[in-house]
């Protein structure tokens, strides 16, 4: 065993050259690249970290939109709620006022239909009692119906003679109308009784369609009359009796 | 039989003899800078880390590793020295399976200039670290009576070193010579694998101690401890 100095010598050399060989070649790239490779994987990091900086931000952004963006749809639901209920109950009220105003004219309708039926029937009625009057009249007493009115309406006027010519006034003219032209026979009689009662008065005879079946006299502010309306209300009570008699049977025998 | 390769000249060069040990340290030098430069070559961030280059990170993080345990911190000098010192030593010793190939470890004079530059390092990396003046005032520690059993110390462990370093792998080889006589088919093998087991431990050692000496010249405060620590541990897996 033997030491050989120059040997020695040369290692320490060739020592000396690795090192530098291995610091050239291998320590300071694999270190630089593993700082490299640090670096980027920090720089990563960092740039995740702020992505998920950013992430978390734009989430709360999100979540702060989506928050809003619920309150502010239920403010519209609710104001539109409320204006619903507001045009509901207009749309009832007017649907009301207009079913009221229809009912109210129907009930105008109603009235004025059984106005008119009313007065309808009543002309007829009027129109089959003169008839049956008139024919019963001619069977019976072998008279004639104006001729009868004639004769009622003389009755009527000799007790109220005086009260007659209080009302009637300066009058010069006594008009007697009647639905429809009085017999001669009739205006004579009639003629002869206003001469008798009233002196200077001049008696006159009209016709008017429009005037209930009947005769009246018409001497200045003074009026005496026969018509059958008399009679034909009380025949329209008696009818509508037994319209209302029919009317609860009716509806007896639907609720049976 | 010839126990150390300084003996073997294999050819005269201009006048001036090469022998197996300066031949074979070359043939390492020229393994591991190879080595270093094919797998080194394109080395850039963007491409992706190979097999190889993934060998080579885990080796140099390892050591790099090894010496911040020790010295308590990151030391790139020192990490290119004792790392040198254990990837030369290690490859010499690797090495001894290819037939023909004696390791340069297995030389005295090696391993005495491995253990000489060790006592070169230490001062240097000393120096380096505390100055001149507080270098020189750490052979005074505790105090000044104990200076001439520092400088004995110090080149006690050169010495130590080499020995250790050299005894290992000549012997092995010296062993394994003999048993090639005795009983050519069986006992070499054992003993290149022993020799192999070794010879990494050896690499190991050499490295560590080395660190050991060179963190406790540049650090006072860490190096009681590492001398207490770590000497006694690799004397006991040597013996």
């Amino acid at each position: 065993m033997s030491i050989d100095w120059i040997t020695v010598a040369a290692q320490i050399a060739n020592f000396l050259v690795l090192i530098w060989l291995l610091k050239r070649f291998l320590y300071r790239p694999i270190l630089d690249g593993i700082d490299a490779r640090e670096a980027e994987i920090k720089a990563r990091m960092q740039q995740a970290a702020e992505a998920e900086a950013a992430a978390k931000t734009t989430e709360a952004s999100y979540r702060t939109q989506i928050a809003e963006l619920q309150s502010a749809q239920s403010d519209v639901s609710e104001r539109l709620r409320q204006e619903a209920e507001i045009e509901r109950d207009t749309l009832l009220a007017e649907a009301h006022a207009r079913i009221d105003q229809e009912r109210k004219s129907w009930q105008t309708h109603l009235t004025e239909e059984g106005q008119k039926y009313s007065i309808k029937l009543h002309r007829a009625g009027a129109g089959a009692l003169l008839s049956l009057t008139r024919k019963a009249l001619m069977d019976l007493a072998d008279d004639t119906l104006e001729g009868r009115m004639a004769h009622h309406l003389i009755g009527q006027i000799k007790p109220m003679v005086s009260d007659i010519k209080q009302a009637s006034g300066p009058a010069t003219e006594a008009v007697f109308t009647s639905h429809a032209t009085l017999p001669e026979a009739a205006q004579t009689a009639l003629s002869a009784e206003l001469q008798a009662a009233f002196p200077g008065v001049t008696p006159a005879f009209r016709t008017d369609p429009d005037q209930a079946p009947g005769l009246v006299l018409r001497m200045g502010g003074a009026q005496v009359a026969w018509t059958v309306d008399s009679y034909l209300d009380g025949l329209d009570a008696v009818i509508q009796d037994h319209l209302s008699a029919g009317g609860d049977l009716k509806a007896q025998s639907n609720e049976a | 039989m010839t126990l150390s390769p300084d003996q073997t000249i294999l050819f005269d060069l201009w006048g001036i003899s090469l022998n197996a040990t300066v031949f074979f340290t070359w043939i390492v030098m020229l393994v591991l800078t190879l080595g270093s430069i094919l797998v080194t070559r394109n080395l850039r961030p963007d491409v992706p880390p190979n097999r190889w280059r993934t060998m080579l990170e885990v080796i140099v993080q390892g050591i790099e590793g090894q010496i911040k345990e020790i010295a308590g911190r990151s030391d790139r000098p020192l990490l290119y020295y004792a790392g040198t010192l254990f990837l030369f030593v290690a490859v010499s010793n690797l090495l001894l399976v290819i037939p023909g190939f004696e390791p340069p470890t297995a030389s005295l004079s090696t391993t005495t200039a491995l253990a000489l530059s060790v006592l070169i390092a230490v001062p240097l990396f000393g120096i380096t670290s505390r100055g001149l003046g507080g270098y020189l005032k750490t052979y005074l520690q505790p105090s000044f009576i104990m200076l001439p059993f520092n400088i004995i110390s110090e080149f006690s462990r050169g010495v130590s070193l080499a020995v250790r370093l050299y005894g290992n792998i000549m012997s092995g080889a010296v062993i394994a010579t003999i048993l090639l006589g005795v009983a050519p088919f069986f006992f070499p093998v054992i003993m290149d694998v022993l020799g192999l087991l070794t010879g990494m431990i050896q690499a190991y050692i050499f490295a560590i101690l080395a660190t050991v000496y060179i963190s406790s010249a540049t650090d006072s405060s860490r190096a009681s401890s590492s001398e207490s620590a770590h000497p006694p541990q690799t004397e006991k897996e040597t013996s």
